[in-house]
C-alpha cells in the first residue's frame, strides 16, 4: 500500500512537473501569441486598401490553414500615413513601440517610405514595400547593405520600369506609330517629377523621343482645358501624361475636350478597374504604364483564385479589383512568412533576412513563367543595366522575358470599356492604338 | 521659477514610469512645443501673425541636412551653422515685410513658405533631394529615452528663456506693440528695433527646433516641412494652449498631439483627423483663451480656497 501510494505520489508529481513544462514551454507559449503584422500606408487610396486587402487575404488563408510558426494565428495591425511624409514616422514608431509588431508590410508612397526608412534602420524590423518603386532605396540597400538589410520591395524599382518603357517608346511608339517628338505633362508631386527625370534621360535619347515642352501641373488642377490647349500648341506627336494623383480628371477631360493629339504615359488611376466609372465612362483611348498584375492582364489560375476571393469578399467597394501592389501584398505575405518559417521566425533578422533572400515563388501559365516572387541578392548583377537591384523583385527586362515577370506591361483602355494588354508582346492581349477622333 | 523646476522635475521622472512608444509621442510634442513657442514669441505677443514659421524650419533642416549629407560635416557644427543661417536668412527675407501689419504681413510670410517649397525642388535638386528630399541623415542620439531627455532639454530651456525674457522692459514692450503699436512708438521706443530683435529670437528657436527635428526624423522633404498641415499645427498648439503665454503652446502641442496618437487604435483613418478637429474646435470654443486660461483659473481658484481656508 506504501508502495502503491509512494507510486501514485511520483505519476502525479511526474505528471504536474510534466504538465507544467509543457505549459511554460516556448512552444506553447509561443501558440497563444499571435504573429503580429503591421501595415503601414493610406486607409484612403485605392493603392492603400489594395496592400491592405492583398495581405488580409493572404492571413485569412495562412491562419486557416493551421496558422505559422508552430500554430500561431497571424494578427494585422494598421497605421495610417495618410500619404504624409511625417505621419509616415509617426505611423512606424507606433506599430514599433506601442504594437511591437513582428513584420511591417507597407502601401507607402516614394518620399512617405524614404520618411520612415531611418526608423526601421532603427527597429531592425523585417519590412516589405509593395507600392513605392524609388531606385534610390534599392540603392540605399545596396551601398549600406548591414543598414538596410531588412529592407525588401516587391515591385521592379522605377528604373526598371523605364527600362521597358523605353523599349515600348522604341518598339511601338517610334518604330510602329512614326512619333518623333511630345510634350510631357507631369503632377507636381515626388513621383512626378522622379519620373520627369528618368523619362527625360531615358526616353528621350534612347527611343529618339524629343521633349519638345514640359509642363508641370497641381494635383488639385481642375480645368485641364488650358494645359491641353498649350500642349496642343506646341504640335507634339503625343502628350506623355505622368499622373498618380487624382488622374482620373486629365483622363477623362480628354476624352471630353477630344484633344487632337495622342496621349499615353503613367496614369495611375488607369490601373484600376474603376477607373471606367470615375471617368464617367469616358477613360476610352487612355494608356499607360503599369506594374504588373494589372487589368487585362491575363491571369494564371492561382491568381484567378486570389481575385475571386478578393471580389466575394470585398464586392463593390473600391478598389473592385486589386491594383497590382494588392497582388504583391498577397504573395509578398507569403514569401515573408515562407522565409520565416525555414529561418524559425522574423527573430534573429539575419536568419529571416537570408531566407527571404532564398525565396523564389514561380508561377506558371500554359507552361511558360508568368509571375515571379522572388528577390534580387546582394552582389548579383542586372546583365541589361548592368547594377545592382539588391532586395527589389526579381524582374526580367531582357527579351524574350524568360527568366522572370517584366518590370512593366503598358495596358489600353477601349471605348467600350475593355482593357488589354498592349505591350510586351509575350504578354499582349490586345492593340496598342489611339482615339477614334484622332485620324 | 519653482513652476518651471516642478515641470521640469516631473519631466525628467516620466521615462521612469512610461513606455517607450509614449515617449516617442512626448519627442513630437516637444518639437512641436519649441516649434509653437518660437511662433508665440513673434505673432502671440506683436500680433504679427506670422504663416513662414515653417519656412524658418526649413532653411534651419536643409542647411544642417545638405551639410551632414554631402559633406560630412559633424553635427556640432552642421546645427550651430543652420541656426545662424536661419536667423541671418529668416532676417534677410521677413525684415522687409515687418514694414507691414495684418493680413499682408500674413499672406507675405506664406508666400516665403510657398516659394521655399518650389525652390527645394527646382534649385539643384541633387543637393536638396528634390521632390523627393534626404534619408537617412545622421541622429543625434538614438533610441526613445535619449532623444526624450534631449528634447526635453532643450524645449525646457527655450521654455525658461522666454519666459525670463518677457519678465524684462522688453517683454512689456512687446505686448505693448500687439496692443496698439502706434502708441510705442509715440512713447519714444524705436518699434522696428523691437520687432527686429524678437523676430531674431523667434528665428533663433525655429533653427534650433528645426535642425534638431530633421536629425531625430532622420529625413528631410519639402512636402514634411514647406505644407500647409505643418503650419496649422503650429499655430493650432499656440492658440488652443494659449497665445501670448510661454507655458500655454507647451500645453497646447502636448494636448494635440496626445488627442491625435491616443486617437490612432481607436479611430484608425480619416476618421481620427476630423474627430481631432472636432475636439480642437469645441475646446478653442469653451476657452478662447487657450488651456493656459483654464489651468490658471484652476490654480487661482485653489489657492483662493486655501487661503480662505
Amino acid at each position: 500500500m506504501g508502495t502503491n501510494r509512494m507510486t501514485f505520489f511520483s505519476i502525479m508529481a511526474t505528471a504536474a512537473v510534466f504538465m507544467a513544462g509543457v505549459l511554460c514551454s516556448p512552444v506553447t507559449m509561443a501558440a497563444k501569441d499571435p504573429v503580429v503584422v503591421g501595415y503601414i500606408g493610406s486607409f484612403d487610396s485605392d493603392t492603400g486598401k489594395s496592400t491592405i486587402r492583398g495581405a488580409e487575404i493572404a492571413i485569412e488563408e495562412l491562419n486557416a490553414a493551421g496558422g505559422v510558426l508552430g500554430g500561431r494565428q497571424i494578427k494585422l495591425v494598421k497605421a495610417d500615413t495618410r500619404e504624409d511624409v511625417t505621419e509616415g514616422i509617426k505611423a512606424y514608431e507606433y506599430l514599433a513601440e506601442t504594437e511591437k509588431v513582428d513584420f511591417i508590410i507597407s502601401g507607402s508612397i516614394d518620399d512617405v517610405s524614404l520618411s520612415w526608412l531611418p526608423r526601421m534602420a532603427e527597429y531592425k524590423i523585417p519590412t516589405l514595400d509593395t507600392w513605392t518603386s524609388y531606385v534610390g532605396i534599392i540603392d540605399m540597400v545596396v551601398n549600406e547593405y548591414d543598414k538596410y538589410k531588412m529592407y525588401f520591395m516587391n515591385v521592379a524599382c522605377d528604373y526598371a520600369l523605364a527600362t521597358l518603357y523605353v523599349d515600348f517608346g522604341k518598339d511601338i511608339l517610334a518604330d510602329k506609330m512614326g512619333w518623333k517628338t511630345t510634350v510631357v505633362l507631369q503632377e507636381d508631386t515626388a513621383f512626378g517629377g522622379g519620373v520627369f527625370e528618368l523619362v527625360d534621360q531615358m526616353l528621350a535619347p534612347e527611343a529618339g523621343i524629343e521633349i519638345i515642352d514640359h509642363i508641370v501641373y497641381d494635383t488639385n488642377t481642375v480645368d485641364f482645358s488650358p494645359i491641353f490647349s498649350k500642349a496642343a500648341e506646341s504640335k507634339p506627336d503625343f502628350i506623355y501624361l505622368i499622373s498618380s494623383v487624382r488622374s482620373q480628371v486629365p483622363s477623362s477631360q480628354y476624352v471630353k475636350l477630344q484633344v487632337p493629339v495622342p496621349m499615353t504615359g503613367i496614369n495611375v488611376a488607369a490601373f484600376g478597374k474603376d477607373f471606367w466609372n470615375d471617368t464617367g465612362q469616358m477613360g476610352g483611348g487612355t494608356s499607360t504604364l503599369s506594374p504588373i498584375p494589372s487589368v487585362g492582364f491575363a491571369m494564371d489560375d492561382r491568381t484567378k483564385a486570389f481575385v475571386e476571393k478578393y471580389e466575394a469578399k470585398y464586392g463593390n467597394s473600391r478598389p473592385i479589383f486589386p491594383h497590382f501592389n494588392g497582388f504583391n501584398a498577397y504573395y509578398g505575405m507569403y514569401n515573408a512568412f515562407n522565409a520565416a518559417e525555414r529561418a524559425g521566425g522574423f527573430a534573429p533578422l539575419d536568419a529571416w533576412v537570408t531566407e527571404m533572400e532564398n525565396e523564389d515563388l514561380k508561377i506558371y501559365k500554359d507552361g511558360k513563367l508568368w509571375l515571379r516572387y522572388g528577390f534580387w541578392k546582394p552582389g548579383e548583377i542586372e546583365p541589361r543595366t548592368n547594377r545592382e537591384y539588391t532586395h527589389n523583385i526579381k524582374f526580367d527586362i531582357t527579351q524574350p522575358l524568360d527568366d522572370g515577370a517584366p518590370s512593366m506591361v503598358v495596358i489600353q483602355w477601349y471605348e467600350d470599356g475593355s482593357t488589354a494588354v498592349v505591350y510586351p508582346e509575350k504578354y499582349a492581349t490586345g492593340e496598342f492604338g489611339v482615339p477614334s477622333w484622332i485620324k | 521659477m519653482r513652476g518651471w523646476l516642478v515641470f521640469g522635475l516631473l519631466m525628467f521622472s516620466l521615462p521612469l514610469f512610461l513606455s517607450t512608444g509614449t515617449l516617442r509621442i512626448f519627442v513630437m510634442a516637444n518639437f512641436l512645443a519649441i516649434f509653437a513657442m518660437s511662433w508665440d514669441a513673434l505673432s502671440g505677443r506683436t500680433g504679427y501673425i506670422s504663416f513662414g514659421h515653417p519656412f524658418l524650419i526649413g532653411i534651419a533642416g536643409y542647411t544642417t541636412a545638405m551639410l551632414t549629407y554631402h559633406l560630412g560635416v559633424p553635427l556640432y557644427l552642421s546645427i550651430p551653422a543652420a541656426v545662424v543661417v536661419t536667423m541671418i536668412g529668416g532676417t534677410l527675407f521677413f525684415l522687409p515685410a515687418l514694414r507691414i501689419r495684418g493680413t499682408y504681413f500674413a499672406l507675405v510670410t506664406l508666400a516665403f513658405m510657398e516659394i521655399m517649397y518650389h525652390l527645394t525642388q527646382v534649385i539643384a535638386p541633387k543637393v536638396t533631394g528634390g521632390t523627393r528630399g534626404l534619408s537617412g541623415l545622421p541622429e543625434m542620439v538614438s533610441g526613445a529615452i535619449p532623444n526624450y531627455y534631449l528634447t526635453c532639454s532643450v524645449m525646457l530651456l527655450i521654455g525658461i528663456g522666454l519666459w525670463l525674457l518677457i519678465r524684462t522692459g522688453l517683454g512689456t514692450a512687446l505686448s505693448a506693440i500687439g496692443v496698439d503699436e502706434e502708441a510705442v512708438k509715440s512713447s519714444g521706443l524705436n518699434t522696428n528695433r523691437i520687432k527686429l530683435f524678437i523676430f531674431t529670437i523667434s528665428a533663433m528657436i525655429a533653427g534650433i527646433g528645426g535642425a534638431l527635428y530633421v536629425h531625430y526624423l532622420g529625413s528631410i522633404a519639402p512636402r514634411a516641412l514647406f505644407d500647409i498641415n505643418f503650419l496649422f499645427s503650429i499655430l493650432v498648439a499656440a492658440l488652443v494652449g494659449g497665445a501670448g503665454t510661454i507655458v500655454g503652446p507647451i500645453m497646447g502641442a502636448y494636448f494635440l498631439t496626445f488627442l491625435l496618437e491616443y486617437l490612432r487604435p481607436y479611430i484608425p483613418g480619416a476618421g481620427r483627423f476630423v474627430l481631432y478637429g472636432v475636439i480642437t474646435l469645441v475646446v478653442y470654443y469653451f476657452a478662447p483663451k487657450g488651456l493656459y486660461s483654464i489651468f490658471s483659473s484652476l490654480r487661482q481658484r485653489l489657492s483662493g480656497k486655501a487661503g480662505t481656508g
